[in-house]
């Protein structure tokens, strides 16, 4: 570094004060997630790619009976074995991942657009539109979740969209919650006032100041989310309550999980779909947690 | 005491929307007249049915405007009169106290478990963080917390009531003590994800009140290291842990309906899941009020127990 004549970056004393290159964070957001991330994205992605090919993938129909022999364990050509009236197990789970996912998906959009929407307004504008919002969030939490979407579902009908609806509205309150608590932080900062006393319009405060501070960090929360919506699906499945005629994982499970005799004679029925499912659940857990902590986003109460 | 009351009033309003809204629900959408009488409820003027359908409109008021009838029916609720259920004319109260007693042994059972393993195991993981034991634990924390409910039933099933036979694969209903014993797998079930949560809260609260001025103190006085983490850092660093405790109570009744479906418990989950199928209104009402009673009073005794564990917290400050 050149010395300018007349500055002296000597302290007097033999201190000097060291400017860092970079203020910033100098490793890439994609070496700070860790290895353990991306082995999650990678199992995601594997599961997701299986899953959207499931109908060009050479793979036994899976509602068709007698492909193996009942309860047959696993062996190659028939990687998880036969179900208790012959069905491929393997095939199964690929077909139940389609539903699975696209519930835990759509979930977690609609709970993001609606929930974050009106807790951003709620936070922004606040008055009695936001003692109303604040009022409706509060009593969303107050019911049991699983009651709320039997409730639902059985009300407005076992197809993908009307369960992926319900557990949507499931997600709203908690994100609103979120979305409302960090507009309230952030409207108060020293940029919004700025673009307020600039004269910048309500529309315009809420889009380009609000919205990417406040939603983009919660989006990291959105894998997480989509596992909680995962698991729902999964157990309104289990009880028989979730899409009327279509394979899902919980469902899979329940067939092959319900009967003593068939856990005894072929557990493996049960457990390679119990085993995926874990999996994934586990895969998008991890993969949310890092990404929350990486963006330093506020975790989300459900 | 102003507070508590205010708490109380708050209480009662959200109770009062979360009814209200089961109530709309199961009436914009669903047809009660349908639900009681089948069929025969599209008989219409002329049909030799259609006395019924007179008869069942005025002994349920369904002429009357949707307000008066939640009016109706809240009024009847407080004097304890919850209707009879459409299915079979049985007194619903009847139901309700022949399920709910079951129901509530379970969660309290898996409550107890959560607790009482959560809580050492937290303790024990404090007192050596970031060392291989913590850190093995977070990992198996972590993988409890992943496990759906109801994957962990049927692998809990298999191992301890198929495989090894140590349980037995029905609900046994003889005394408390074949009670409890048939209860375990269900209540363990129901605590596993409770205890990762616990332990994780409880973990991280307890690492930053060992660092407080008050635990050396106490060790420098020659305390024994459990009696400073039991006796010391324990209570100050019981409140996250306490808060989820309320609103777990909301899951834990949704994981009870699972695991009393699958393991065929005859407690209240069951029963709803069977009453919301057939539409059962008055029922699915019950149920709600008592459930919502339950998550709402367990939540207004954890905000009284915040005091108690650290008496700055004051209701009258």
């Amino acid at each position: 570094m050149a010395k300018v004549p007349g500055i002296s970056t000597d302290l007097g004393s033999n201190q000097v004060v060291e400017v860092p290159a970079d203020l910033g964070d100098e490793r890439s957001v994609a070496r700070q997630l860790g290895w353990g991330f991306w082995l999650c994205a990678g199992w995601l992605a594997l599961v997701v790619i299986l899953a959207v090919l499931a109908p060009i993938l050479p793979l036994a129909d899976p509602n068709k009976t007698a492909v193996g022999g009942r309860l047959e364990g696993p062996r190659s050509g028939l990687w998880f074995g036969a179900d208790s009236t012959g069905r491929d197990v393997f095939s199964l789970t690929i077909w139940g991942a389609r539903i699975s996912l696209l519930v835990g998906l759509i979930a977690i959009v609609v709970g993001f657009l609606v929930g974050g929407t009106v807790g951003i307004l709620a936070g922004y504008f606040r008055g009695w539109f936001d003692k109303i919002v604040s009022f409706i969030f509060a009593t969303l939490l107050s019911f049991p979740a699983l009651i709320l979407a039997i409730l639902i579902t059985t009300l407005l009908g076992r197809t993908v969209f009307w369960i992926s609806i319900s557990l949507g509205i499931l997600a709203i309150a908690p994100v609103g919650r979120l979305a409302r608590a960090q507009t309230l932080v952030f409207a108060e900062k020293d940029f919004v006032v700025a673009a307020r006393i600039l004269g910048a319009s309500d529309r315009r405060i809420l889009t380009r100041e609000l919205l990417p501070n406040v939603v983009i960090p919660m989006s990291a929360l959105a894998l997480l989310g989509m596992g909680i919506a995962i698991v729902a699906e999964g157990t309104l499945a289990f009880l028989g309550i979730s899409v009327a005629d279509g394979l899902s994982w919980g469902k899979q499970i329940f067939d092959a999980g319900s009967r003593a005799t068939d856990l005894q004679n072929g557990p493996h029925a049960a457990l390679f779909p119990i085993g995926v499912v874990f999996l994934t659940v586990l895969a998008l857990n991890y993969a949310g947690d890092r990404l929350r902590e990486v963006f330093d986003a506020k975790e989300l109460a459900f | 005491m102003k507070v508590v009351a205010q708490r109380l009033g708050q209480m009662i309003l959200v109770v009062l929307a979360v009814t209200f809204l089961a109530f709309a629900a199961m009436n914009l959408l669903g047809d009660p007249l349908f639900n009681i009488l089948g069929p025969v409820a599209a008989a219409e003027e002329g049909d030799p049915n259609y006395s019924m359908v007179v008869e069942a409109r005025e002994t349920y008021h369904l002429d009357d405007p949707f307000v008066v009838r939640y009016g109706r029916w809240l009024g009847d609720v407080a004097t304890g009169d919850f209707g009879r259920s459409f299915k079979n004319q049985q007194n619903v109260r009847t139901i309700l106290a022949d399920k709910l007693p079951v129901t509530v042994l379970l969660m309290v059972y898996a409550q107890v478990i959560a607790v009482v393993i959560s809580v050492p195991w937290a303790l024990w993981t404090a007192s050596r963080a970031y060392r291989l034991g913590d850190k093995v634990s977070t990992v198996v924390s972590f993988g409890l917390l992943g496990i759906p409910v109801f994957a962990l039933v049927v692998v809990l099933f298999w191992l301890f009531a198929v495989r090894w036979e140590i349980f037995p694969t029905r609900f046994d209903d003889a005394d408390l003590g074949s009670r409890l014993w048939s209860l375990f797998l269900p209540a363990v079930a129901l605590a596993t994800p409770l205890i990762a949560t616990y332990q994780r809260l409880l973990r991280t609260d307890l690492i930053s009140t060992l660092q407080e001025d008050f635990i050396a103190v106490a060790r420098a006085k020659g305390m024994s290291r459990w009696h400073v983490l039991f006796r010391h850092a324990l209570r100050p660093s019981l409140f996250s842990m306490l808060t989820v405790f309320g609103i777990q109570t909301g899951a834990l009744i949704g994981g009870s309906i699972v695991v009393e479906q699958y393991f065929g418990i005859p407690g209240i989950g069951r029963a709803v899941i069977e009453a919301i199928i057939r539409d059962d209104f008055p029922l699915v009402l019950a149920v709600v009020v008592v459930v919502s009673v339950i998550f709402v009073l367990v939540n207004f005794l954890v905000d009284l127990l915040y005091s108690y564990l650290d008496p700055r917290v004051s209701f009258d400050g």
